[in-house]
């Protein structure tokens, strides 16, 4: 028949949705993961599946001038700074109102041990189970 | 005759107000931008860590037995290289060799074995979590980590 088409304004109403939801779950995954890591790579590993209860702990390496010296690395979660010292009692807090979380730790290949140490030490002093190192896929 | 006259006057747009087409499409390739920008982040892998609690250690479940066996992998910083020692056992190819020396003695050293890890202050993060990955492939479940060495 002569003049009739699809009526496409519903379909914009969809599309915008699902624009806002992109624009959301970037926003949220970009306050998770702080840019400036280059995660360790392995050759085995898995996907956690579900990320509900999870917490992404951050290492942030900082530049140093001192060559050969490294700078302790900043710790953020969900974009706030903590320092070593708060790390155990705030995982402690988190661990009470999330039973089951899933603790990651995402920080950059150069880090010294010396710096990781501590937070496996504030995360068993915190009593958290999973423990999960964030790493990319090699090759 | 006005009768057709009229008729013909009333073939007139039906659809009133801006077409909406040409947006469909702008909004289309706003929408196929954003699902490509998440899909390019490197795909991310997990090494998940749930060992029991040793003495000298730390870890997240604690056990008051203990495992018959107990190995310490030594990780030492040699100049920009990472040597690893089991025992009398030495290498500094962190990638391929500790694997296979591991997997080669899984079956005599038993399943329960566990896997200390004790870095030297200085190892880098990747050659801790490459060993580690190793335990991990070569199917040892309770591999946990040690102190820095200083």
């Amino acid at each position: 028949m002569e003049g009739e088409h699809v009526n496409v304004t519903p379909l914009i109403d969809v599309v915008m949705c699902l624009i806002i939801f992109f624009l959301l779950v970037g926003h949220i995954a970009k306050k998770m993961s702080i840019k400036g890591i280059k995660l360790p790579s392995t050759v085995t590993g898995k996907s956690i599946g579900s990320q509900s209860n999870e917490l992404i702990i951050n290492l942030v390496p900082r530049h140093s001038e001192v060559q050969g010296v490294q700078r302790r690395p900043r710790i953020y979660i969900w974009g706030k700074y903590y320092s070593y010292e708060n790390l155990a009692s705030r995982l402690r807090e988190y661990k009470s109102h999330h039973p089951n979380l899933k603790l990651v730790i995402r920080a950059d290949m150069h880090t010294q041990y010396r710096y990781i140490a501590p937070v496996l030490i504030a995360c068993a002093k915190a009593k958290i189970v999973s423990v999960h190192f964030m790493t990319r896929r090699q090759g | 005759m006005s009768l057709k006259r009229s008729k013909i006057g009333m073939h007139t747009a039906s659809h009133v107000g801006p077409n909406m087409t040409p947006m469909v499409d702008v909004v289309m390739v706003i929408l196929i931008f954003f699902m490509l920008g998440s899909s390019f982040t490197s795909p991310v892998w997990y090494l998940t860590n749930n060992t029991p609690a040793i003495r000298g250690g730390f870890s997240n479940v604690k056990t008051t037995k203990f495992p018959p066996v107990k190995l310490i992998i030594k990780l030492d910083r040699v100049g920009r290289h990472t040597m690893a020692t089991i025992g009398s056992y030495q290498t500094e190819n962190l990638k391929g060799s500790l694997y296979k020396w591991l997997n080669k003695r899984r079956k005599i050293l038993g399943k329960k074995t566990q896997l200390i890890i004790k870095p030297h202050q200085s190892v880098p993060y990747q050659d801790v979590i490459t060993v580690y990955g190793d335990c991990v492939r070569a199917r040892y479940h309770e591999v946990a980590f040690g102190m820095p060495v200083r």
